[in-house]
This record gives C-alpha cells, structure tokens and sequence, in this order.
C-alpha cells in the first residue's frame, strides 16, 4: 500500500518530518519497503496486513500516526450542492440477499462535466501509483484510498429501468468488465443489475457498457458494503483481483459507505455537478458494535511488563475505540466498525503493546519449573548416521520431494505415487517414491561440472498411496557411488568405486549404529541389473535394497560411469532399542592366528562360507578373516581360493601349540564336510 | 675368598670365549640368559655364594663380583648393539609433498545450519518434535485460526493433494499436533520440510525449511519471547549483533512480531544493498503470544496458559549469514557449492 506523506496531511497536522514518520510506522507495525521522493512529496511502500483493512487508505494511517504523537484527527465535512430532486426519484435500490450485501448507499449527480483532473488531483492519484483517467474515475480512487471505502461510479443513464438490484448472477449471464473481458458468470457471484441485466460485478470490477465516458452527464454513486467471502470467492474464480475487492475482503467499514458516497458528490460538485437530495441508504439490518472486556493485570500479565492505565486509556481512545470503566483497571472498551480485527482482549493487548512500542518491553529468558528428557534419541542417530557417512567420504544432498512422472515411470517402484491437485509445472506434478531417481540427477548434474566421482547421500521422505484413502510418508536414506573415489593423492592411482565400496559402507553404517545381524538375500529389483542387486534385513525385518543400477535406466540420465545405489528404511535403523552399552574384558593372554587356504566350488557364495564359518563349532577359535579370494590359472576350472585367518585364544593362560594344531584339523574336517573344502 | 676371585677370573676367561663365538641377537641374549639368568645365571649363582662368607670377606668379595657384573654388562650391551638387527631409517625424498588426507564427506548446509539451531534450543532446555509433511486442512489452517476464505490465507499459498490433503506450508501444525497430546509446560522446536505453491525466484522455490518454537506454561510472557529470541539470534550470529521487534500479523499469534536483524552485510551503509535494500535490518523471523484460539482448539484453557512461538525460515536464514544470493542453490546440489560447508 502506498502511503503519501502531504496526503496524511489531509487528515492530521504533521509536526514531523516524512524520515522521522519512517520510524513510527516501523514501531506499530506499518513496515516501510521503500520510499519514493516525488515533486516534494515522500510516498512510502507500506506492508499492510490481511487482518488490518483500515489500513488501506489514508485516513487509517493517518488514524496510527496521530496516536502516537497524541495529536488529533481533522474533523472534515463534504458540502454537497443539492438538486431539488430527491435520489429516491431518480434511482431504486433494492437488496436481494442482506448477508451478501449488508448495506448499499447511492447518490446521483447531475451535470458532470469528464474531464482531466486538477493538479492536485492528478498529484494524488500518481502518488499511489495510478494512472490519472478523468475526474470521475480519478475522485473514485481518491475516495478509496483515502477512506478505505471502494466506490463504484455508473452512467445513470445506462442503468435500465433507473433499479439497481444486488442480487446473485442467473445462469448463462455474462458482462463485459471495465477493462473489456467479457466474463461468464455463475450463479453463486454476486452482481449489481439494472432491470435486465448485470451491470457490474459487485465488490470487484464494474461493467463497461454502463461505465463512465466523455459523453456522461449523469452519474450514479456506489458505495456499498459486500460480504468479504462472496467476494473473495468471485475475484478468485474469475482470477481477478482490484482495488475494490481487495478491501472487500478484508471486510470494509459498514459505517463508511455513506460518508464515501458523500465525499464523492462533494467532490463532483467541486466541478459544477448537483447532487441529488438526500442519501439513498439501503441498510436493512444494521450491525451492533463489538465490545470486548480489557483487564490491565491481564496486559500485564501476557507482555511482562506493567503499563500505567493511562496510557492504555489514551492509546485506545485514540484509536476511536471507547472505554467504559467496569471496575477498577477493567474496562468494556466498545471497538468501531473500522477495526474488523479487535474481537478478543489478546487483541487489545497487542494495541497497547505496539503504542507502547515492542521495543521498550523487557527482555526475559523464559524461566523452566522442568526438562523433559527426549522421548526417544532419533535425533541423535540421525546425526550419527550421517558422520558415518560423511567419514566414508559420502557428501549430503537434498533434493525436492516433487518428481517428474515421466521420469518416475521409468524406474517402476511399484509404489502408487501421490499428484497435486495444483502442481508448479507437470515436471513436478506428484511426491518422489524413491530417493534414488533424484540422487541420480545430482551425479549427472555434478558429471557435467567437472566432477569425476560423485558420491552422495540423502535422507528424506518418500509419499505413496497405501490404499485409496491411506497415504503414507516414510523416512528413507539414499546412497549412490559412481566415478572416481575421493581422498586420493599423487601417491596411488586414481581408482573407481565399485559395488564393495557402496556395501562396506551399509555395512559399518549398521554397525556403527550399534546394531548386528544385518543380513542380504539375493533378490530381483526394478532399479538394479538381474542378479546384481541384493534385498537387505535387519534381524528378518527387511531393510531395503542395495545393486548395480540398470544401464537402461541409467542411460535415460545419460550417466555413463557403472553406479551403485542403496535405500534403506530409516525407521528400522533409528527407532531399534539397543541393548545398554557394557565394556567387554580386554584379553590378558596372547592369542595365536593361523591360515588356512582351501579351494571350493565357485558356486558357492561367500555368504554361505561366511555362514559355515560362523557356525563352527571349534574350542578357543575367536574370531575369523577372509584375506584372499582367488580365481585363475593355477586353480582348477569352476573352483574359486580362499584364504581364512583364524584366530585363537583362551581366556585364562597362553594356548600351547599343540591345541592350535587340533583346532585346526577340527575345522578343516568340520569345513570338508559342510563346504566340501579341498586343501591346496 | 681366593675361590672367588679365582672364580671371577675363570667365568670372565668363559665369557670371552663365549663372546667371541656370538654371531647373532639370538646368541648375545642366550649369553645374557647364561650369565644373568634369574635362576642359574653364573652371576646370580656367584652372587648366592656371598651368604656363606664372613661380615669383611662378604663386602670385599661382593665389592670384587659388583665390579665384575658390570663389566659383564657393559661387554653384553656392546655385543647386542652390534648384532641388533632394526630396518634403517628409510629417508623421505621431499618432505614438501602434500600429505595424504582422508576425504570427509561435507554435511548439506541445512543440515548443519538446522543443526546449529537445535543445538542452541537443546541447550536452553527445548526438545525437537516432528511431523508429517503431507497435512490436513484442519491442521494446517483451521486449528491455526486462519478461517476458510480468509485472505490471510494467501500468505501461505498451499499445494494440495485433494479436497483433504494438503502439503504443509509451515511447521506450524505441529503446535497444534503437540498440543493436542501433551499439556503444558511444553518447550519444544519443531523443524522440518514445508512446501508453497510459489513460482521460483532467488529468495522463493516451492520447497524449504523452517524450525518453530513452541513454550506454554503458566506465566508465560512476552518479554519472554523477547528474551529467548534474542538469546538464539546472539548464539547464532554473535554477541554484537543488533535486532529489532516490530509488530506483525499471524493469525495463529497475538500479540505478533517480527524481528529484524542488522544487516550483517552492508551494516546498513550501502542505500544500494543487495541484501537489506539499504534499510539496514533483514527480516529474519516472525513471533507471538500464541492467539488464545489456538488454545481453545486444542483445549488448553488460555485464561491459566500463555505461550510464545515463533517461525524461522533455515533456507533464507543460511542464505544472510553464509551470504549465499540464490535460493536454488541449495537444491541444486552442485558438489563445489555442497562441499564448501565442510569447512564450516
């Protein structure tokens, strides 16, 4: 909203200049953008508020600053040159539906001359950004942002049948609007029509054909007060919003349509024009004024601060509000029509603190009779889990949680995905079903940018349809690796990550989380080559996958490096209960280590070795490595090498070496026979 | 006593042999084993025969035999210095070189900045709640006394799902989550993801971050939002750092403030700053006393209870204090801007 200095002067003798008034409209709350020098004028960009449409034209500006300086408001009067017609003669007014349109006003004024405005008019009506048109349209502005109250001007000679009827639109009605649209109407907006037809869309933009032009002698004066919602309603349908609706829904001032028609015949008849006798005012139920009870302990008690009474009595009489003592330090303080958003004493309060000025409340720490302790230590495994990650060399990415369905197709999650109704673009119409699609766009992204190896992950919700009424959120982490392997010096060459890279670091994620028993299970999944992905379990409780992603899925990205992608579900890894931490005896005796190198059938995977391994049931064996994994010409066709270390120990004397000699001929007989071993 | 010394004088002769045929470390510890054995070392053993002496013969003869040990020592000490057997010094050609250094991963900014801030409120006694991203009208609205058709509702432009679900447009329906299961006192920030139906330009995109605090308890004031507020923006932006308080309008607050921080970028000495416009403050967060509807919405009796809360965006705040200009950047992902943050 734009706000003129010389125009405020209008309304109350400023004794300040416009940089000091800079200030106080920043102290209550009227937040200055910007403000424009113009031809000895100071025009401020004023932030106003949805709940404040009293702001929205001068003379409630004025209304804050004059509170402030303690100065009065100007008393002003519109002296109309009258006709001896009375406007009821000229004009009928006649209201439909009296909760759609409270209460219309009209006056009619003859003779008019159109004409470009004055000077002084002009000046106005450039301050606050508009065009100047004619003196008609320009007074109608004036009017509105000076009062805060829209007014619509007719060619009286236009309206059919002199009615004016406020009424809802009939099917199949359409109207050309002022700026040449014509518009379809609905039954549920609300118009302004003559005996025929609609000749203005209430509260939002009026008709051309019964519009202002050169020709008009005689002018009809609009100055109503609409419902806010029906309004709104209307301008959104119709994508329109004008200065008139604008304020209608924020709720115009009931009381100020009379006054608004008035100034406007007032100012007509500046020109020469008459104004016909007598206000026509249609107000079928007139409203009561709201009051509300104030208590000062309360005001007290809710900023932290004692203010003195009367300054709460000044300051809201101030505002136009009315205090009537109940008793003592409480008053019923009846609220004006103008301030729609004083309904509660909290809202009161908040008057009197910004007066007060919120600068000058104390500053307090908010004292705590109790903590709570967290109800769980999610958090904290978060953050653990992502330095786990950061120590593998993993970068942290976010990515939108929108995705592209024609990007989703291709990686079939199988999940059934969540549209917007009112999406940005169709690029980012439905929420993301997995991480991994947008983890694959970063590394194209960083591919193209120079990076030689992008290894990254995210943590962050996925959204799908559970069923048609159930939709579901969950918290997943996203793991990619493709390309070179970070950290790498002029020592060693550079080397490319692979699928043990991406498991390794699953793998110490799990337990360094302090959990065990993660197991994998070769399993099929749409987003990783046949055979080459695997299905993740945390105690029998799936976890999520992790493979080689498809080179046809890859290719859709152009990426070109092999990469590797994990999905892991979150809630499994940070809602787990661990069992409490104990400290495990450190060994007081030496162990012994020997090696056992053996060939296999290359069939069998390493995890069933690994499994046979575990199972052994052999005295003083405490723990085992596989160091070697062999295929080549010196072993035979179809056969694979390993090499095992196994480590012994008893716990209370050093192990001689024959009991390490039995242990291990105990594990190679119970290995001959569970993995048919052979010795090389 | 002549036996003795005769004794010292036979097992020095013995030595030398002994000596002069070690070849190896092994050798020279088996000839220390030989001569200093705990048990049947020859010096422990010419040491025993000490006791069987008289009171002078005993501090003559040891005397001759301490005398005789420490030569032994020294000659043994001489003779495994020579065989020891440890790899040499292997020299570094150019120490100039740079080292070899592990690569850590770098947090994402929001991450770390959401991270700092929750710090800041763990350390002032607040625990972090959470929820859903996909929300009900009621939720994000309703129960926030923001009524249907009200144009205060075009400051949170939503993207919705269907007639009944939306995505959030800020943290704020937590409140109302939190409140409705838990009576006060409550001291809690809420983080999480929010979603708006903007058009993107350098300071809006349709997704981004904000963190909300919520306290309700008995006695509960303004000067105490003041305070705290106050207390976090020092933490995170230093202790010099001026802000102001200025009345606003939330519909889920009253009274509502925002607060403006000083301009850390011009200190508001540029009229043509990119950052503050030359005004010299930035607005960085919006506060209240929670509106007493929303107590009445959740059943908290707003006569006994007071509250503050207040709304920061992460993004935007992360964007004045590590001056990034572009929003899109943290969504972007681009590694050289993401691994920045690592030395952060």
């Amino acid at each position: 909203m734009k706000i003129s200095y010389e125009w405020l002067k209008e309304f109350v003798d400023l004794n300040i200049s416009p940089e000091e008034l800079t200030s106080l409209f920043n102290q209550v709350g009227l937040m200055v953008e910007t403000t424009e020098k113009i031809e000895g004028d100071a025009v401020y960009e004023i932030e106003t508020y949805a709940n404040r449409p009293d702001t929205l034209g001068h003379l409630g500006v004025a209304r804050e600053i004059a509170t402030l300086l303690d100065l009065s408001l100007k008393s002003k009067t519109w002296p109309l040159v009258e006709l001896e017609q009375p406007t009821s003669d000229l004009i009928d007014i006649q209201i439909m539906d009296s909760k759609l349109c409270p209460r219309y006003c009209g006056l009619v004024v003859k003779g008019v001359k159109v004409c470009p405005s004055p000077e002084w008019l002009r000046k106005r009506v450039e301050a606050i950004g508009l065009r100047p048109i004619n003196n008609v349209v320009d007074i109608s502005n004036y009017v509105c942002f000076s009062l805060g109250q829209p007014i619509h001007t007719f060619d009286l000679n236009k309206i059919g049948g002199a009615k004016i009827i406020i009424r809802k639109a009939r099917k199949g009605e359409t109207i050309r609007t002022l700026e040449g649209m014509l518009v379809d109407l609905s039954p549920e907006m609300m118009v302004i029509a003559d005996e025929s037809r609609p000749v203005a869309i209430a509260g939002v933009i009026g008709g051309e054909e019964s519009g202002i032009t050169e020709k008009t002698r005689d002018v009809f004066i609009e100055s109503a007060n609409f419902n806010p919602i029906s309004v709104r309603l209307t301008a959104k349908k119709l994508g329109l919003t004008t200065d008139a609706s604008y304020r209608f829904e924020r709720g115009a001032d009931v009381n100020c349509a009379p006054v608004a028609a008035t100034m406007a015949a007032s100012l007509l008849c500046s020109f020469g024009a008459m104004a016909s006798r007598g206000l026509l005012d249609v107000y079928p139920a007139p409203g009561k004024l709201k009051t509300v009870t104030l208590r000062l302990k309360r005001i007290a008690e809710l900023l932290g601060v004692e203010i003195p009474s009367d300054f709460v009595i000044k300051t809201l009489t101030g505002l136009g509000l009315k205090l009537k003592e109940e008793g003592k330090n409480v008053w019923s303080v009846e609220v004006p029509s103008f301030r729609v958003d004083l309904e509660r004493e909290a809202d009161l309060i908040e008057e009197v603190a910004r007066f007060y000025d919120y600068d000058r409340i104390p500053s307090e720490v908010t004292p705590a009779k109790s903590f709570e302790l967290p109800a769980d230590r999610k958090r904290e495994r978060l953050w653990r889990l992502k330095e786990i990650l950061f120590h593998q060399g993993f970068d942290e990415v976010i990515n939108f949680s929108f995705a592209d369905p024609e990007k989703e197709k291709i990686w079939q999650t199988g999940l059934n995905p969540i549209k917007l109704k009112n999406p940005i673009s169709s690029r980012s119409s439905m929420l993301r079903t997995s991480l991994l699609p947008g983890l694959v766009e970063n590394a194209v992204w960083n591919f193209n940018r120079e990076a030689e190896g992008v290894h990254i992950f995210e943590v962050g919700n996925i959204y799908f349809w559970e069923d048609k009424e159930v939709h579901k959120e969950k918290l997943r982490l996203g793991i990619l690796s493709t390309g070179i392997r970070e950290g790498q010096t002029w020592k060693e060459p550079k080397k490319e990550t692979d699928f043990f890279v991406l498991k390794g670091a699953v793998e110490s994620l799990v337990s360094l989380l302090g959990l065990n028993s993660l197991d994998f299970k070769s399993e099929g999944h749409p987003f990783f080559e046949d055979g080459q992905s695997l299905q993740m379990f945390l105690k029998n409780e799936p976890l999520g996958y992790l493979g080689v992603i498809k080179k046809a899925i890859a290719r859709n990205y152009e990426l070109e490096s092999p990469a590797y992608g994990a999905e892991l579900d979150l809630s499994e890894l940070l809602e787990r209960q661990l069992k409490p931490f104990t400290f495990v005896q450190i060994p007081k005796f030496p162990g012994t280590s020997r090696d056992l190198s053996f060939l296999l059938d290359e069939s069998v995977p390493y995890q069933e070795i690994h499994r046979q391994l575990q199972k052994l049931n052999v005295p003083y064996l405490e723990r085992f490595e596989v160091y070697d994994r062999f295929q080549g010409e010196s072993i035979p066709p179809g056969r694979v090498s390993f090499a095992v270390r196994f480590f012994f120990r008893h716990q209370a004397r050093t192990l001689q070496t024959e009991e390490v000699d039995r242990a291990m001929l105990d594990i190679l007989s119970q290995l001959k026979t569970s993995l048919k071993i052979q010795l090389r | 006593m002549s036996s003795l010394q005769e004794k010292i004088k036979e097992y020095r002769q013995i030595f030398q042999d002994l000596a002069s045929r070690v070849k190896g470390a092994k050798e020279a510890e088996e000839l220390r084993q030989q001569f200093f054995g705990r048990k049947k070392g020859h010096l422990t053993l010419l040491f025993d025969e000490l006791k069987h002496l008289s009171p002078q013969e005993r501090k003559r003869a040891g005397k001759a035999l301490n005398d005789f040990k420490e030569e032994i020592q020294k000659l043994l000490t001489e003779l495994e210095e020579k065989f020891r057997t440890e790899k040499p010094v292997r020299l570094v050609e150019d120490l100039t070189l740079p080292g070899k250094k592990l690569y850590w991963g770098s947090p994402h900014p929001i991450t770390l900045f959401q991270r700092e801030i929750e710090k800041i409120f763990m350390s002032m006694g607040f625990s972090v709640e959470e929820g859903p991203e996909i929300e009900t009208d009621y939720y994000n609205f309703e129960a926030l006394n923001f009524p249907p058709h009200h144009p205060a509702r075009d400051s949170w432009d939503t993207l919705y799902i269907n007639n009944k679900l939306l995505l959030r447009t800020h943290t704020s329906p937590v409140q109302v989550r939190v409140m409705e299961k838990k009576k006060p006192p409550i001291r809690i920030i809420i983080p999480g993801k929010v979603f708006r139906r903007e058009t993107p330009d350098p300071t809006h995109l349709p997704m981004f971050y904000q963190v909300e605090g919520l306290v309700v308890d008995e006695g509960v004031t303004f000067a105490h939002l003041k305070g705290t507020l106050q207390y976090f923006i020092k933490a995170l932006f230093g202790e010099k750092i001026k802000l102001r308080f200025r009345p606003s309008f939330f519909p889920f607050t009253e009274p509502s403030a925002e607060v403006d921080i000083e301009c850390i970028v011009c200190n508001g000495q540029d009229p043509n700053c990119r950052v503050c416009g030359g005004s010299g403050w930035k607005e960085i967060l919006g506060a209240g006393m929670v509106d007493p509807q929303v107590f009445k919405n959740v059943n908290i009796d707003p006569e006994k209870y007071s509250g503050w809360a207040f709304g920061l965006g992460i993004d935007r705040t992360a964007m004045f204090a590590f001056q990034i200009p572009e929003m899109r950047y943290f969504y972007e992902n681009d590694l050289r801007f993401l691994r920045q943050f690592n030395r952060k």
